[in-house]
């Protein structure tokens, strides 16, 4: 997008005061993603659980689920803390924190849908970047996540024509920066750029934010425009998609973020695309879990 | 290879059964064997059916039946019994919906539309171990539904072919019960059966369209014959076969295939380590293997 187009769409946003505001717990979080997980002080997690009841409570409920099998039931933070392990509970804080960026009435796009692809997009980023050796699957699991943002500031800016461009997008089944570049000519991806920029997330972050959909120039973006490309097609492959059936046929390994990390790291190779895509489905059962939880509180 | 369409009821596998690391190498071992994935998702399917292989066996733990596996002499004969077991049931029409609807959505009018160009107006699929038939008549009805539609004016024709003179016939036949039907939908079922008692006859209309016989895919004679392919499928029967024979067989495949044809497995089965020819390509829910035509884009998607 032309900086002209930006600015005017940035200064938009900034006067009608719509931009969301940054959640209070993220900046400590992102301290601790800073640093591999194995010096991250439990503590240090706990005191941010403890920070917000509802994120306590949902803690507790998630490492009570089936899924953990305890034989005793957790009753602490710390307990459903040691329980849950350092990810998931980042996941669920990453999770809570973001899906009260926008007030719950503000919410055009189904927040179910939303958060599960973003969640496993997040996922399959984190695994994508351990499998081929990229140096920081954390920062990895961060961009997945926020790579949609931009729909949020969508639904705060613009939320009728937005609502008009989704149902675009699912009746013509394409994809949805194709139906907003026609109804709004811009997308989620320059404001959701706008909003990183705000957010001063890193800046190969915001680049992610930005070029996930047009990734015409791997170099511009680096690795982790392209871990998040391929990762969003995967999801939207597998069944955390946008909640739409979208007709097309995928060769990813001659996709350009797949040419492009071909050349950077050498494990690409090795990576089996049929299994990496049957074990995909295994996403979709923990991300429900996730999505569930977050909602029932 | 026939797979009877019965109702399985699978041994029931508890939270604590599951949690045996010995089942993560049966996993990882059929997978390298036969191309199968079970996903942690469905790994009570495969507990619950592996029990079963067990109890026969006489295998106390996964880890003593991991070693039926791999050690015992007869391991290969097992392989094949559990094999059996993990893909029973797994015939019925109208299997698998994500195939079903990448062939109607984005194959047929990508592989109709370059065929138009060379003025051809003819489908070929081939349902390659065919079993019963199942498979034989879903695609036939898919394209009859095609050619009175977006297609007017097409003809196609289905090549079933199945080593079991037995499936043949029962193919041939071209009556189910209930649970073979469950999938269909049911404007399917009202133009393309009759019910017959409490079974359902595939009309002979359908039948018209498909050449049923019995191909044994070992033979390369009779497989050098198979040409002009738009679309196969080839679903649960190379995972029987040993890496030589699969590779050679995949040839075949690949050479029966025109350019811009697609092949097909299993919905958890892929072409473990034998697919450097063929594109593997993602439909929503589906992959597929791809012959590209010579010089095709390599476009990018976003």
């Amino acid at each position: 997008m032309k900086t002209e187009t930006l600015d005017r769409l940035r200064s938009k946003i900034v006067q009608i005061d719509a931009m969301p505001a940054i959640p209070v717990i993220l900046r400590p979080l992102l301290r601790c993603l800073d640093q591999p997980v194995e010096d991250v002080d439990m503590n240090r997690i706990v005191e941010l659980v403890s920070y917000d009841k509802s994120i306590a409570a949902q803690c507790i409920r998630m490492a009570n689920s089936a899924l953990f099998m305890r034989s005793s039931p957790a009753d602490t933070v710390r307990g459903a803390v040691m329980s849950l392990g350092m990810w998931r509970v980042r996941d669920l804080l990453f999770s809570n924190s973001l899906s009260h960026v926008i007030p719950a009435d503000r919410w055009v796009v189904d927040p179910v849908i939303f958060w599960k692809h973003s969640l496993g997009v997040a996922l399959v980023c984190r695994k994508f970047a351990e499998m081929i050796d990229y140096p920081d699957p954390e920062k990895a699991y961060l961009a997945g996540l926020l790579h949609d943002i931009g729909m949020l500031v969508n639904c705060m800016v613009v939320p009728e024509e937005f609502r008009a461009t989704l149902e675009k997008a699912a009746r013509e089944q394409i994809p949805l920066d194709e139906a907003e570049l026609a109804t709004l000519g811009f997308t989620h991806c320059d404001t959701g750029r706008i909003l990183a920029e705000a957010w001063k997330m890193p800046a190969d972050i915001a680049d992610a934010i930005e070029l996930h959909h047009q990734i015409g120039d791997p170099d511009r973006g680096g690795p982790l425009v392209a871990l998040v490309h391929l990762s969003d097609l995967l999801c939207r492959m597998r069944d955390l998609g946008y909640g739409y059936y979208e007709p097309r046929q995928i060769d990813f390994p001659n996709e350009p973020g797949w040419l492009y990390l071909s050349m950077k790291f050498p494990a690409m190779s090795g990576i089996d695309l049929a299994r990496f895509t049957f074990a995909l489905d295994e996403y979709a059962r923990e991300v429900g879990d996730l999505v569930a939880t977050v909602f029932a509180g | 290879m026939a797979n009877e369409s019965t109702l399985i009821h699978d041994e029931a596998a508890t939270p604590e059964s599951l949690a045996d690391p010995a089942w993560i190498r049966i996993r990882d071992l059929i997978y390298q064997v036969s191309g199968i994935y079970q996903a942690e998702n469905k790994f009570y399917l495969l507990v619950g059916r592996a029990t079963r292989r067990m109890k026969v066996v006489g295998a106390r733990t996964p880890r003593e039946y991991l070693d039926c596996l791999t050690s015992r002499p007869n391991r290969d004969a097992e392989m094949r019994n559990l094999l059996n077991e993990i893909t029973i049931g797994e015939t019925c029409l109208f299997r698998s919906m994500p195939q079903i609807e990448a062939l109607r959505r984005v194959i047929i009018p990508a592989v109709a539309e370059a065929k138009k160009k060379l003025s051809f107006t003819k489908l070929r699929f081939w349902s390659a171990g065919c079993s019963t038939g199942e498979e034989s008549y879903t695609l036939a009805m898919l394209l009859m539904e095609e050619t009175q539609g977006a297609l007017k004016g097409w003809t196609f024709d289905v090549v079933a072919t199945d080593l079991n003179d037995r499936s043949v016939a029962k193919a041939q036949e071209g009556v189910y019960n209930d649970y073979a039907v469950r999938n269909v939908p049911p404007e399917f079922m009202r133009k393309y059966f009759q019910k017959v008692g409490t079974e359902y006859r595939v009309t002979d209309d359908v039948k018209s369209h498909i050449t049923f016989s019995r191909l044994n895919m070992l033979d390369d004679s009779k497989m050098l014959f198979m040409r002009g392919l738009d679309v196969i499928f080839c679903c649960n029967v190379l995972i029987y076969f040993d890496g030589k024979s699969k590779a050679r067989t995949v040839q075949h495949f690949f050479n029966a295939l025109l350019p811009n044809g697609y092949f097909f497995l299993g919905h958890s089965e892929s072409l473990y380590g034998i697919s450097e020819k063929f594109h593997l390509v993602h439909f929503p829910g589906a992959t597929a293997y791809w012959k590209p035509a010579e010089g095709a884009a390599k476009a990018g998607t976003r």
